[in-house]
Formats: C-alpha cells, structure tokens, sequence
C-alpha cells in the first residue's frame, strides 16, 4: 500500500512537472508567433511608404485593365471627410481606374455627388455616360453613388414588382411561379426600379469595422472584398498595392 | 478552389469521449481524444469539464488567452475553402484534403460548443459546384451522406442540431431523406445549430424567399402591402435559426470573396480572410479569428438587420 501511495505522489509531482513545461512551451510558441507577425506588419507599413514614394518598380506601373469596376465603401462616420474622399478618387484617376462606385449607408455620399462631381475634372455620373451596365472605356472617370437603399430596400422594390407580375399573370401552378422568380428576372428587375450596376471587381472598405456595410449584396458575390483601415489613415501606397493584388488574382468561380 | 464537400469517408469520430484511465494529478475531465500535441495543450494545462451534451448548463471551458466569453459571437460561418489546394502541396489526392478537412470542421465544431457559440454555418457545396464533372459531384454527395450516417451519433450524444439549407430537390433522394431524417432527430438539441449549406447560393435564398413569400400571397394569407424586408428575412432558409445573421465569416485559403453565400445575411458581418488552407486552418486560426472579431470595433450603421 505504501509503494502505491509513493508512486502515485510521484507520479503526480512527474505530472505537475510535464504540465509546467507543456505551458511554457505553448507560450513560447505564442511568443516565436507574435515575433514573427511583427516584423511582418512594419514590413507591411514600410512597403506602402516606398510604394507611394514610386521606389518599387512592380507597382509603378502595372496593367489596371483587369479591373474594370471599383466600389469604395466608406464608413458612416468617416463620409463627412469631403476632402479625403476626393483625394482617394483622385489617386484612382492617376492610377488609371475608370469606374468607381462611392458607397455609405446613409446616403450622405449620394447628397455630396455634385460637390464631389466638381472637383474632378471631367468626370461624370456613370449612368449620365452608360444607358445600361456595359463598362465602356472613357478618357474620364466615371462615378456611381449607392446608399443602403439601393441593397436590401431595392430588392424589396424589385420583388414587389416581380409579385405583381405574378399576381396579374393570373398564374397558378408551379412552372409559371418558378419562371417569375428566377435570378435572371431579379436581376432585370433591379435595373428597372433603378438599382442595377455593374459588379465590381474589388471592393475596398474604408472604415473600423470590417464589413461592407450593407453594399448591395446583389452586385457582389464574386467581389474581391479588401479592408483599408479608417478612412483618415489612408495612403497612395495600401491602395496601389491592393490594387495590384487583385491584379494577380485568378479566380475558379467554383469549379 | 471553391469549397467543396467536407464530410469525408467515416473516419474515428473524435466529438465521442475516449474511455481512457485519467492520469494522476491531471485535471482534463473531458475525455476528448488528445493525440495532436499543439491542439491539445492548453487542454492538459487548464482543468476543465465538457457539460453533458444534451445542451444542460453551460460548458466551464477555459478560453484561449485574450478571448473574451461575453464578445463570442452569436452565429459564426466558414467558406472551407483550400482541401484541394491542400491535398496538392502535399502531393496527396483530393480525397485526403477531404479528409483533413473534415477533421479541422469536426475540431471547429468542439469549439464552438465549448467557446459557446450558438450557430455556426458551413459552406459545402455552392449551385456553382454543380459544373464540376459528374463523377467528382456524385462522390462528394455520397461522401456527405455517409458521413452524416456515422456522425449521427455524436451529434445527439453532444447535443448538436443539423439544419441543412440550399436547393435539396437537386439532391439524391436517398440523402434527401436522410437530411429530414438527421434534421427530425436533432430538432431539439440546443448546444450548437451546424448548419450546413448544400446546393445553397445567397442568390437561391432570396429568389426562393419571393417564391414562397407568392404562395402566401396567392393564398390570400399575406397582403402585397405587407410584403417588406422583415418578411423576406422570414422566409429565407436562415431562419431555421434564432440568430440568422453571422457575427462573423472566416474565408480560408486566401481568397477574399463571398462567393455567393449568405448575400442578403452579410451586411454587418465582420468579414475575416485567412491565409491557410482549411484543413491547417486549426484552433489557431480560429483563436485569431475570434479575436480580431473582438478586438475591432463594432458598427452597424445605425441599422440593425
């Protein structure tokens, strides 16, 4: 019995033992981790100073025609910032981007757009320059304003006008219904009551929290989506890189 | 490579307790399989204990460092995307990056019953995986089939409800059976809802909210008037849960799309794209997941959805 009693003491205190050293390992290892993400992250801030200062060659100059549709979404709270938002499109033209789409949900962006219009050069309202959502190429920017009733709101409008047709076709069995609703008609339905558009390509969000804040969910599922930070923080150089980065993206759509 | 089936050939289900002697001075009352070293440490350093898994008071596991359990987010969801991408860089066949990523889905189900997140959504096969060839399409099918046969147990025993959503009626009878057969048995199990999103498109889910939202009207049960955004959030296929809008979306494998998934439910998800492939993507993603989610600060625009 008391052989039994030793050995388990001893076996407890070999345990004890192993667990103090299993712990220290594990945060070692938090440590070697956190070590190794923090030169990354200056890496991170230094490449985007010598983007903007043009000291890397790759992003000096690099083919944007894979991009043919850009939205900017810009949190509630940064939209009042006018200037900063004229200055990010204004990086846009000088990088070659000809057509961006300015979302925030409130719609404060879509109240501005003259003001914005303004103080770009040549650019224009994108449907003042295409009667549908066929990109075509301009010497000059083009932009579109979206607000939070243009995503969920306007599918609302769309699926009303679907029930109505539904309704008034007198419709009864199940094929009928199903040739209605389909996401060809929806589609063609949203461009009707006015919140079509094209699908951009990349999305960049600037503002806290990373989400897209209600963009019309309709014209984004294949969407490269890219999160900025706040919108005061923003430099010439994360944005040439992100663009850059989708650039050399190729996506398999699911296959 | 966008997601494809996660549910892979039955493998030793490691959600069932391991009936092995505890060691002397070793407070893990759990049970749970600890052969992977990483995964298993902070296990063997924190005492703990796994609640029943009827769902009856709530599970005492400890965090991770830095992990708060009042800011776990309600309803998380995963694009599983990279087993192929996986299996390639290892030289394996598509099969084995299945296989890995079953077991990474098996362990993020763990923790979410044990961090207390209540719903979490899996995206397993998109309407756009329907274009890969017949062959490699009736294989994952068969493979969610069987693997939703052999986890049945484990999901009554940890007290996990499924709900499968998406366009079913494309799907084999037998496995449309079997999904109303695991979704009955399951119905009042209240530790975790997985739901799985099979032949699912967030494009599907909104044409199919009208499609349903028309009946009821040429039923004359709803008015035409009534018809807003509330009532198409009702009839969206993710209202088979209390909490329909994920609080958070991890993407792996490096690509930073929705792909189609959960269109109308993200507006004010915390979007987090994570560099590995699924199947490394481990607890200590999902740890880095957690916490930038809690980390960053949290708006909604004013509107709630």
């Amino acid at each position: 019995m008391d052989f039994n009693k030793e050995s388990q003491v001893s076996c407890s205190w070999y345990a004890q033992i192993e667990n103090c050293l299993l712990q220290l390992l594990w945060h070692l290892i938090h440590v070697t981790i956190d070590l190794w993400y923090f030169p990354l992250g200056i890496a991170d801030v230094l490449e985007s100073y010598l983007i903007s200062w043009g000291l890397l060659g790759r992003y000096k100059s690099f083919n944007v025609t894979k991009l043919r549709y850009l939205a900017i979404v810009v949190d509630s709270e940064e939209v009042f910032q006018t200037s900063k938002i004229i200055k990010l499109l204004q990086w846009l033209e000088a990088v070659g981007i000809k057509h961006v789409c300015l979302y925030d949900n409130e719609g404060v962006l879509k109240k501005s757009k003259n003001f914005i219009l303004e103080k770009l050069d040549g650019t224009i309202l994108f449907w003042d320059a295409h009667e549908n959502d066929v990109l075509s190429d301009r010497q000059h920017m083009t932009l579109e304003f979206v607000s939070f009733s243009d995503g969920k709101e306007a599918v609302v409008k769309a699926a009303n006008v679907l029930f109505m047709k539904y309704s008034k076709s007198g419709a009864t069995d199940q094929n009928q219904k199903d040739e209605i609703f389909t996401e060809s008609q929806m589609s063609n339905t949203l461009k009707t009551v006015g919140s079509g558009g094209p699908k951009p390509d990349l999305l960049l969000v600037y503002g806290p929290a990373r989400c897209h804040l209600g963009f019309p969910a309709w014209r984004i599922p294949y969407t490269e989506i890219v999160h900025m930070g706040p919108l005061k923080s923003m430099n010439y150089g994360s944005l040439v890189k992100a663009i850059y980065k989708f650039t050399m993206v190729q996506p398999n759509y699911g296959k | 490579m966008m997601i494809s089936l996660r549910f892979a050939i039955p493998t030793p289900n490691t959600l069932i307790p391991t009936k092995t002697k505890p060691k002397p001075g070793l407070v893990d009352q759990s049970g749970l399989n600890q052969t992977a070293l990483l995964s298993s440490l902070p296990k063997r350093c924190e005492s703990y204990k796994l609640q029943a898994a009827n769902g009856r008071g709530a599970s005492v596991v400890e965090l991770p460092e830095g992990l708060s359990r009042e800011l776990m987010p309600k309803h998380v969801a995963v694009i599983m995307d990279g087993n192929g991408r996986w299996a390639r860089q290892k030289g394996l066949p598509a099969s084995a990056g299945h296989e890995a990523g079953v077991k990474s889905l098996r362990e993020m189900v763990e923790l979410c019953g044990e961090w207390g997140i209540q719903v979490l959504t899996v995206f397993a096969f998109s309407t756009e995986n329907w274009i890969r060839p017949k062959m490699e399409v009736d294989f994952l099918l068969s493979l969610f089939e069987r693997a939703l046969k052999s986890e049945m147990e484990s999901f009554l025993r940890f007290g996990i409800r499924i709900s499968v959503i998406g366009d079913s009626s494309k799907l084999p009878t037998s496995l449309q059976k079997l999904i109303n057969q695991v979704e009955e048995t399951t119905k009042n199990n209240t530790r975790l809802q997985l739901i799985v999103a099979v032949s699912y498109s967030g494009k599907y889910d909104v044409v199919q909210a009208c499609r349903s939202i028309a009946k009821r009207a040429k039923d004359g049960r709803i008015q035409l008037a009534d018809i807003d955004e509330s009532l198409i959030e009702q009839e969206l296929e993710t209202s088979c849960t209390e909490y329909p809008y994920p609080d958070l979306l991890i993407r792996t494998s490096g690509e930073l799309r929705v792909s189609n998934f959960l269109l109308w439910q993200l507006a004010y998800t915390e979007l987090f794209f994570a560099q590995e492939p699924w199947p490394d993507f481990g607890k200590e993603g999902f740890v880095k997941a957690l916490s930038s989610y809690q980390q960053r600060q949290r708006r909604y625009g004013g509107r709630h959805s």
